[in-house]
């Protein structure tokens, strides 16, 4: 709460999510298009492979432009992006990382010395010498991801480091290993994928035959890598059965989808080797983006409600200064001010995670209902099952955020927004779904069994004295009754 | 809660700067070097000053100067964000389009240069529209991070223009706090884009002749601009710093002497050396400005020395390794 707040209406989970997936889609390809490229030479240069060099040596332009470009400014990017959206995540990591960066700076520029060298060094190197810095090349770019890889998993496992606040504490904590290991087989995968992409485009015969087939073993070995190292790196998650709420959970399944997805491909491209049409292999790389962008949406919902584990919550709040939130409040906290408290609290509270109408929006959790209710919420956030942070600011600043979203909701009331039809089904949403979801372990159907709608409505008036945190009923009498008819439904449905 | 404190300096504070100031000098030779090295180029292909030859052998270099300036501009970036993170995110996110543009910029300037490298190996024709786009997206560049940092520089600013506007799409109103040094920057790209163009077309009369004008005439306004920027620091005139930018002074005369004779290596030294000197002035106008607001050396240091000998040592391999790199190529060349 020390740095102004970027308020863009772009939500910045998509703003992160686009940029850093395109750049890991290709820094991982530039690895291991790194091995590929050199392993492959090596074999072409003892079978004296005339066919297969010069394959490699196409590759290896489409493998410079996209790397040296491409991955190198989106990973510029990445800072950029990170120091905008969560500036005090990035200052923590850059002041217990700075030598981890330093050291991993060192690298790129031995990788992007070598890949230059490599690639304008077809013509002009001895085999040999070609080779040796291939390897280089190689070896620097994979040691970068030794480096990286540390810092990211740090964020999701910090381990012992939250106890000590040593350097290697933080940076070989629990998930480092399988991390590296699964991070190494996405590696060998993406470049058999990139290969397939450069090697569909040549005619059809048994030279693309050969090549193909040759690339698609790359990427299904990559695959099996990943796959087995994810199965270890999922177990190596402390507590994860707790953090699988709906988002992780999706996105693990989607991820999963989308792997046999690949793998399917890839024995399809070893079928139609001969004349791999240019389609699969676009489809190929799609489907390979999307599998990690699944995988990185699963990291950084799983961690939620951190940005780092135990140690700063998504929203920039340091659990740290915990009581001193709940002493002096979050505007205390906040050095740029606007004049406007509601909205400044609102921007560093719930912004970082939410917009009102786009991404991850408020809006329609909170449409038809009233300050009280949306107070209430806002005080109980810990209590809901997204797995969002706690509130530590005072009552008073709860009511200046719930007066500051009021003002931007539709203030009607619910029987004059949703079809009579389905007013039941929206006030339970709203007002009950956001902690007890049917099919969730706080699914609470079973209790309306053969409860009358006297009950129900005396259920009702109670709500707060039934949990802590629990808002008290605010709708209006039509509102009510449909809410106590679709509660009875609930009821009956549950056998 | 007693969980570790970020708030620290992971090394003493002069080591940080020493390091800040090394690698943003290596990053502006580069940068100059393609900045200036791009501009001249373009301008003698618009006015047909060389045969096409001549200029298609400068384009090739481009990319290679680009993955240079970019690869070293990262660690002062780092450095930088170590020490004064409060001011430059600040400032960075009050203008957060312009400054999330910037890696576009480069991007779309990096595939230009590409493209006017391809093209004149294809052709052999100057691609002046390729290098157009480039120019565009380096000064592009150069003028946000004059703004940005100008900004970082002036806390106040930053909370008015954040208190009027929170959408990122706040341009540093500000204009003469960084259009005198932008300019600076620009011509000093220009002055030594200048000794490249002669130093790497020493074999061309044509080039030389152009390289001594723009390296002469770009010296002598960036010493106009530069003087006149720094005057406008309060203070500066009692500081070291100006005895350092004599030093610095002195060696870019230096390096013009050399220039003349065609000594390029020597001259070359003698730019980075007059670049640093220039920097160490930057840096001090920076404390200066900050005074009221932001000590540095007020930051509590909890040097790791342990990760400091890794990175150390990664450095010292690393620049062995493409040492070793770059003589594999210039052997076989030979």
């Amino acid at each position: 709460m020390i740095y102004p707040f970027w308020d863009v209406s772009t939500g910045y989970g998509i703003l992160m999510a686009v940029i850093a997936v395109v750049h890991v889609f290709i820094s991982h390809f530039a690895i291991g298009g790194g091995l590929y490229l050199v392993v492959t030479e090596q074999k072409a240069r003892q079978n004296n492979d005339g066919p297969m060099l010069a394959f490699l040596q196409k590759l290896a332009k489409f493998f410079v432009l996209a790397t040296l470009v491409a991955g190198v400014l989106t990973g510029v990017g990445i800072w950029f992006i990170i120091g905008l959206l969560n500036p005090l995540a990035t200052e923590a990591l850059i002041h217990n990382y700075v030598w981890g960066w330093a050291t991993e700076w060192t690298f790129f520029v031995c990788e992007i010395a070598a890949a230059l060298i490599y690639y304008y060094g077809w013509t002009q190197l001895t085999a040999r010498a070609h080779l040796i810095v291939g390897w280089i090349y190689f070896i620097f770019a994979w040691l970068s991801l030794v480096v990286i890889n540390g810092i990211l998993t740090f964020m999701l496992t910090p381990g012992k480091w939250l106890a000590t606040g040593d350097f290697w504490d933080g940076f070989f904590n629990p998930t480092y290993w399988p991390a590296l290991v699964m991070r190494t087989g996405v590696c060998v995968m993406l470049a058999g994928l990139y290969a397939l992409l450069v090697a569909s485009r040549q005619a059809a015969g048994d030279f693309k035959m050969r090549i193909v087939r040759y690339s698609a073993t790359w990427g299904l070995f990559g695959l099996v890598v990943t796959t087995v190292a994810q199965s270890w790196y999922l177990r190596a998650i402390p507590e994860l059965t707790t953090k699988l709420l709906p988002g992780p959970m999706h996105a693990l399944r989607s991820a999963a989808w989308l792997a046999i997805a690949i793998g399917g491909l890839l024995m399809l491209g070893w079928v139609l080797a001969r004349r791999l049409p240019v389609v699969v292999a676009v489809l190929l790389m799609v489907v390979g983006l999307a599998w990690f962008g699944s995988f990185e949406s699963f990291r950084e919902s799983v961690r939620k409600p951190y940005v780092i584990t135990g140690y700063m919550y998504g929203n920039g709040v340091e659990v740290a200064k915990t009581d001193r939130y709940k002493k002096e409040g979050y505007l205390a906290q906040i050095t740029y001010r606007t004049g406007d408290d509601g909205a400044d609290l609102f921007r560093h509270v719930c912004r970082s995670c939410h917009t009102l109408d786009g991404y991850r929006p408020l809006k329609p959790s909170f449409d038809g209902t009233d300050p009280k209710f949306i107070a209430a919420i806002v005080r109980s956030t810990q209590l809901l099952t997204t797995n969002m942070p706690p509130f530590l600011g005072t009552a008073a600043e709860a009511d200046q955020i719930a007066g500051y979203i009021y003002r931007r909701v539709d203030q009607r009331p619910f029987d004059q927004i949703y079809s009579a039809t389905d007013l039941g089904r929206q006030a339970f949403t709203v007002r009950c779904g956001k902690c007890h979801q049917p099919g969730t372990p706080s699914d609470k159907s079973k209790s309306f069994t053969g409860q009358s709608a006297t009950d129900l409505n005396s259920l009702l008036d109670n709500l707060p004295e039934l949990a802590e945190g629990m808002p008290a009923y605010t709708g209006n009498a039509t509102e009510r009754a449909a809410l106590v008819g679709y509660l009875q439904s609930l009821g009956k449905a549950v056998k | 809660m007693n969980l570790p404190n970020y708030e620290f300096l992971s090394a003493p504070l002069q080591l940080v700067t020493g390091l800040h100031l090394l690698t943003l000098s290596l990053h502006f030779l580069a940068m100059n070097l393609l900045l200036g090295g791009v501009i001249i180029v373009l301008l003698a292909g618009l006015r047909k000053r060389w045969d096409d030859p001549t200029l298609v052998k400068f384009t090739k270099v481009f990319p290679v100067a680009m993955a240079a300036t970019v690869t070293l501009g990262i660690a002062p970036l780092l450095f930088l964000q170590l020490v004064y993170h409060r001011q430059v995110y600040a400032a960075a996110i009050v203008s957060g389009w312009f400054w999330l543009l910037v890696p576009a910029a480069v991007l779309v300037a990096y595939y230009a240069l590409y493209r006017a490298a391809g093209q004149g190996e294809k052709t052999g024709k100057l691609s002046v529209p390729a290098l157009l786009v480039a120019v565009v997206g380096l000064l592009y560049v150069s003028l946000v991070y004059s703004s940005v940092f100008a900004m970082a520089e002036r806390p106040k600013l930053i909370h008015d223009l954040y208190a009027q506007d929170q959408s990122g799409w706040v341009w540093n109103p500000a204009s003469s706090s960084y259009l005198l040094r932008w300019l600076h920057t620009i011509l000093g790209a220009l002055a030594v884009g200048g000794y490249w163009i002669g130093a790497i077309g020493k074999d061309s009369p044509a080039a030389f002749q152009t390289g001594k004008r723009f390296f002469v005439t770009g010296v002598v306004l960036a010493a106009v601009t530069g003087s006149a920027y720094l005057m406008t620091v309060p203070g500066l005139m009692h500081t070291r710093a100006i005895g350092v930018l004599g030093i610095g002074i002195l060696l870019t005369l230096g390096s013009l002497h050399l220039y003349f004779k065609k000594k390029f290596c020597v001259a070359g030294v003698l730019i980075f050396g007059s670049i640093m000197a220039m920097l160490y002035a930057r840096h001090t106008a920076r404390l200066l400005r900050l005074a009221d607001y932001y000590r540095p050396d007020s930051m509590h240091s909890a040097p790791q020395w342990g990760p400091f000998v890794m990175f150390l040592i990664c450095f010292v391999v690393v620049l062995g390794v493409v040492g070793y790199m770059v003589r594999l190529l210039i052997a076989k060349r030979a």
